[in-house]
């Protein structure tokens, strides 16, 4: 019983390139007190510049190397089969492009803007505006300015109670819309990228 | 006569039930009343909320049906339109459009600390539209 290595990968790790992935890097570990610092300093990959920009590390070949090392050990996994390394290349740290980010301003902006005419066409709005106003007031008005100016702010009230943000304050500490859909595609490009980029599943019969 | 009645009823009720039905799950599917609950951490109301949309359904039918005009000064439609907006807006934001965007602008092109920025574009876009839309692009 006293043989036992206990490893749980971490869920994401990054490194430069020409840098050594140890094992302390990417798992907690529970061993034996005499391996311990033995165990956390191996080295279980070497990022070169052959790699490209995801390195998938399958827990097998962690388990493989700890058993070469050390015979005597008995491995045992806990929670992911495999972790992914991200290389930080010098893009990646650098700020976005001001430019590139104000374009996607104005498309966002212009792009949303004609969304909104569009929908309003669509459900014929401006329809609904005047008999809401009629049925309200008694009065017939093409364009009923008082309802339809705070109804066009009132979009922009309610888009920003849906995604919880008032400009940059938050009010209240749970996930917004938006971080839980941030959340999920990355996690769907991480379940894209295990399978895909492990080297161990590639091997076919 | 009262055959034509009768299956007027029942085509009227029948076409109400699937209507009626339709707007919940599109509410449901969009999930602004968890949003709006989860907002005010007014969870034990939520039943409430739910008479609420569909009290405010079956009144603004019988009005509009009914032509029922309430001769109320253009103050109320001040504040009818306020609220509508804000639905409106929920809606806008809730659809996928929006949420789906977002994170492939952050991901693809290295954006993840402008998100915010990009968000208030889409809003300002929105509000501008809208105004635009309805002040200047419709004629009388």
């Amino acid at each position: 019983m006293g043989n036992s290595v206990y490893l749980r990968l971490r869920n994401r790790h990054y490194v430069r390139f020409n840098e050594q992935i140890t094992l302390s890097n990417i798992a907690q570990i529970i061993a034996p007190e005499s391996y311990e610092t033995r165990i956390k300093n191996l080295v279980v990959y070497q990022v070169t510049e052959e790699d490209q920009h995801l390195i998938v590390i399958d827990l097998m070949r962690i388990i493989n190397i700890i058993k070469k090392e050390f015979p005597e050990l008995e491995v045992r996994g806990l929670g992911k089969p495999e972790i992914i390394v991200e290389i930080l290349t010098s893009s990646m740290t650098k700020k976005p492009n001001i430019y590139a980010v104000v374009f996607v301003w104005i498309l966002l902006f212009i792009g949303s803007g004609l969304a909104i005419l569009n929908f309003h066409h669509d459900v014929s709005m401006v329809e609904v505006h005047r008999r809401i106003y009629y049925l309200i007031t008694g009065v017939e008005k093409a364009k009923p300015l008082i309802l339809q100016i705070p109804y066009s702010i009132g979009i922009g009230i309610g888009m920003i109670l849906f995604f919880n943000h008032v400009f940059k304050k938050k009010i209240n500490e749970e996930p917004s819309p938006l971080e839980v859909e941030m959340f999920l595609y990355q996690q769907n490009l991480d379940q894209y990228v295990v399978l895909n980029e492990n080297k161990e599943n590639r091997k076919r019969q | 006569m009262i055959w034509q009645s009768i299956l007027l009823v029942i085509v009227g009720l029948a076409g109400g039930f699937v209507v009626g039905s339709g707007f919940v799950a599109f509410i449901t599917v969009l999930d602004i009343v968890p949003r709006l609950t989860q907002l005010i951490k007014g969870f034990k109301y939520i039943s409430w909320f739910q008479r609420a949309l569909i009290y405010g359904a079956v009144t603004f039918t019988w009005l509009d049906f009914r032509g029922i005009v309430l001769n109320l000064p253009s103050l109320f439609s001040l504040i009818f339109g306020a609220f509508a907006g804000m639905f409106v807006g929920m809606l806008a934001a809730a659809l996928t459009e929006v949420l789906n965007v977002l994170p492939i602008f952050a991901k693809r092109l290295n954006m993840a600390n402008a998100i915010l920025f990009l968000l208030m574009a889409m809003v300002l876009g929105k509000v501008t539209g809208s105004l635009f839309h309805l002040l200047v692009y419709i004629d009388k």
